[in-house]
């Protein structure tokens, strides 16, 4: 029956184990990543009574066991080996024996079946703290389980541990996620090299490639990752995901995709100047761009790639924060100077088509050597 | 020109809550740690232009709610252009909470009678089970309570898009002009090709006026069936919601929200600048149409609708 069933989905997905005390915020974490959950909306969540598998579909095919809080080695019914990862759920506020304990228990069982499995540590439900509290429970828990797996064996010395402070309320959980996640992707350098290309020739200062859906970063360029400017990122593609169906029009939205690229558009100047009044002549310096912007935009392609960009004052530079789509799960979001924006728009969007054929054909070889 | 505008309700309904999300365009997370007002917190919010909202904010505890009905009686109810009561969803003294309403009543019909009256349902969010059941229910107890008196009720939380629902509603109200800006936004559409434009005042982003012309104030009712977009009936609020959030976020991070462009699979949009005190949205469907035709003739707008904007509010 295994192999039945192995045959019918034949991907080979990268194993998440997720656990953690009763409570400890296993499920809301997985619910607010990857099923859209609300954050308020977590706190009617009932708890988990039996092993729920998740799978989500990004860069890498993943899936995610959720458990509940009394498994053990033992009862897991599944040899450690298989997972890539294992995270570990602990609530700041918790009394920290107990956790530490389980958590010393399956690191050292799935150590000894696979060097090579990434450990994290989610302290969480971090909000409820105030700042000094926070990072001292954080310090403790963190020598805690050095000391105890210390005191096993000193062989635990080489023990790869990853802490982060985490809660559903803010994008802590998902700058954490997408740590995590970035130690599970092999083409992550590839990534890596065309944002840091697409970064130099659009002046970028920062450069994410997002998961739309879960708002997670798989990769970005070279440039320190600073927490407000990933958290301006995250708020921006959640407002774009939240406009995206709020406009659908039922009659002129489904032929307006398909009208869109078989042929070049028609010029654009029959709406261009208002006919009612023209107050003052049109500005001779946006009239060209707004043309060249329409050779430059819309090469005859066969896809639609929908784009947004929006403009911020009061920084220096001016700075524009720019979205495209380049597949259908995965958008590349950047901060380049306005004055870039505006003024060498069709150089930007060349580096746009470049950066997502790039990624395209990463995506393609991932696929491919999965089997699928 | 001022207008008087009442927020009354029982201590802890949600009132200053409100304010502090519309106005001060803080997150609704830190309302937590609003403690309760004390007598009546003024605030003047420039809103368009010379309009000048002078918002009450009437705490209500008990002591306060007996003062205002009493030796205040005439400075709270005097020169009132809007009240807005406040009910807690939740509140376990509705005998109460009514009783002071049918008070607050009383006074305005003495001392103002022509100030309109609406009523939220605070907290909605709250309520576990079918919202509208309990809502209607609640708005049929608020209108018998209410008498003869004519009002509009909203059920209300600041934790969705209901917030703005019902303050832009209220804020139209006092807009004199309103059907002449939609009038000139049709018009601006049209030239556009646009499907919809949408005029938000600047700094609450409330809806002030659309170029689609009836917006009817009663939620629950149907748009009418020959529109042949069917839009989302939420759209506005929930836009107002959207950017209102992101440009929370810009203060907090990077300077200060400026506009957006968005060509996406369903629509186009540009939302910019119009005049000092708004900004306009313009939805478009036709593909053909670019974004940056669209950003030229909000710059060609402009001072049409400086001037408009202007007579709108001198009345
Ligand atoms: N769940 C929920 N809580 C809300 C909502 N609006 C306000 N609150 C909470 O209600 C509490 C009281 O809010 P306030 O705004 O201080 O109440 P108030 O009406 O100004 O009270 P007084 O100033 O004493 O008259 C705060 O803890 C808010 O966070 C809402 O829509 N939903
Ligand atoms: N304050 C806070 N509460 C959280 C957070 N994450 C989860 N919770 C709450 O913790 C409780 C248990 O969460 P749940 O996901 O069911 O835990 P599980 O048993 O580990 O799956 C729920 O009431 C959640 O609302 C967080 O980051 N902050
Ligand atoms: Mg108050």
């Amino acid at each position: 029956l295994n192999g039945h069933r192995k045959s019918l989905s034949p991907v080979a997905r990268t194993k998440i184990l997720l656990l953690g005390l009763r409570r400890a915020g296993k499920t809301s974490i997985q619910q607010v990543l990857f099923n859209k959950l609300p954050p308020k909306q977590t706190f009617f969540l009932e708890t988990t009574m039996r092993i729920v598998k998740h799978i989500y579909d990004t860069v890498i095919p993943l899936e995610i066991w959720d458990c509940p809080g009394n498994i053990t080695v033992d009862t897991l019914g599944a040899p450690l080996s298989q997972f890539t990862t294992l995270i570990f759920v602990i609530d700041i506020r918790d009394l920290y024996n107990q956790p530490i304990s389980k958590l010393v228990e399956f690191i050292v069982a799935a150590y000894r079946e696979n060097v090579n499995i990434n450990f994290e540590v989610f302290v969480h439900k971090a909000e409820k703290l105030q700042e000094d509290d926070k990072i001292e429970n954080f310090r403790q828990i963190h020598e805690r389980v050095s000391d105890r797996l210390l005191d096993l064996s000193q062989e635990y010395e080489q023990v790869q541990l990853g802490f982060h402070l985490t809660s559903v309320h803010d994008h802590s959980l998902h700058e954490a996620f997408s740590r995590v996640l970035h130690k599970m992707i092999d083409s992550l350098p590839y990534l890596e090299d065309l944002l840091n290309v697409f970064c130099a020739n659009s002046q970028s200062p920062k450069a994410f490639l997002f998961d739309i859906a879960s708002r997670l970063y798989l990769a970005t360029d070279a440039s320190p990752v600073d927490s407000a400017t990933y958290s301006l990122c995250c708020d921006y593609l959640q407002m774009l995901n939240s406009f995206g169906p709020l406009y659908k029009s039922i009659t002129a939205s489904p032929s307006r995709t398909q009208k869109l690229t078989p042929t070049p558009p028609p010029s654009a100047s029959s709406a261009s100047s208002p006919k009612s009044r023209s107050p003052s002549p049109p500005d001779n310096s946006t009239l060209p761009r707004a043309s060249a912007h329409t050779n430059t935009k819309r090469p005859s392609k066969d896809i639609f790639y929908p784009s947004a960009a929006t403009s911020l004052q009061q920084t220096t530079p001016a700075t524009t924060l720019t979205y495209h789509l380049i597949t259908p799960h995965l958008a590349l979001l950047a901060l380049v100077p306005t004055s870039v924006y505006e003024g060498r728009r069709g150089l930007l969007e060349y580096n746009v088509v470049f950066f997502r054929e790039g990624v395209q054909e990463i995506c393609d070889v991932e696929k491919e050597t999965r089997g699928g | 020109m001022k207008k008087k505008v009442l927020l009354m309700g029982a201590s802890g309904s949600g009132k200053t809550s409100m304010r502090s999300l519309i106005f001060s365009n803080n997150p609704a997370t830190l309302t937590a740690r609003l403690g309760a007002t004390i007598d009546v917190e003024q605030n003047h919010v420039r809103f368009l232009g010379d309009l000048i909202l002078n918002l009450w904010d009437c705490g209500g505890q008990d002591a306060f709610m007996d003062s205002y009905l009493a030796s205040q009686r005439g400075t709270i109810f005097q020169h009132v252009g809007v009240m807005i009561y406040v009910f807690d969803v939740e509140s376990r003294t509705t005998g109460k909470d009514l009783a002071y309403y049918h008070d607050c009543l009383e006074g305005l019909k003495q001392f103002s009678p022509d100030a309109a009256v609406f009523l939220l349902v605070h907290k909605m969010d709250l309520v576990r089970g079918p919202k509208n059941v309990t809502f209607e229910r609640k708005k049929k107890e608020l209108e018998e309570a209410s008498s003869e008196a004519a009002v509009t009720v909203f059920g209300t939380s600041i934790y969705d898009e209901s917030l703005y629902r019902a303050w832009s509603n209220i804020v139209h109200t006092l807009i004199p002009n309103a059907s002449v800006l939609s009038k000139h936004l049709a018009t601006f559409a049209t030239a556009c090709s646009a499907t919809e434009v949408i005029l938000f005042e600047r700094t609450t982003f409330l809806v002030i006026a659309t170029s689609t012309p009836t917006r009817l104030p009663n939620p629950g009712l149907e748009e009418e069936h020959d529109d042949p977009h069917q839009l989302d009936p939420t759209r506005y609020e929930r836009t107002s919601e959207l950017v209102k959030a992101f440009k929370y976020t810009c203060s907090r991070v990077r300077g200060e929200f400026h506009s957006l462009e968005m060509e996406l699979h369903d629509f186009t949009a540009v939302l910019d600048e119009m005049t000092r005190n708004t900004y306009v949205m313009i939805i478009v469907h036709d593909p053909t149409i670019e974004t940056a035709a669209l950003k030229l003739n909000i710059r060609l707008a402009r001072r049409k609708f400086e001037e408009l904007q202007g007579d709108s509010i001198r009345d």
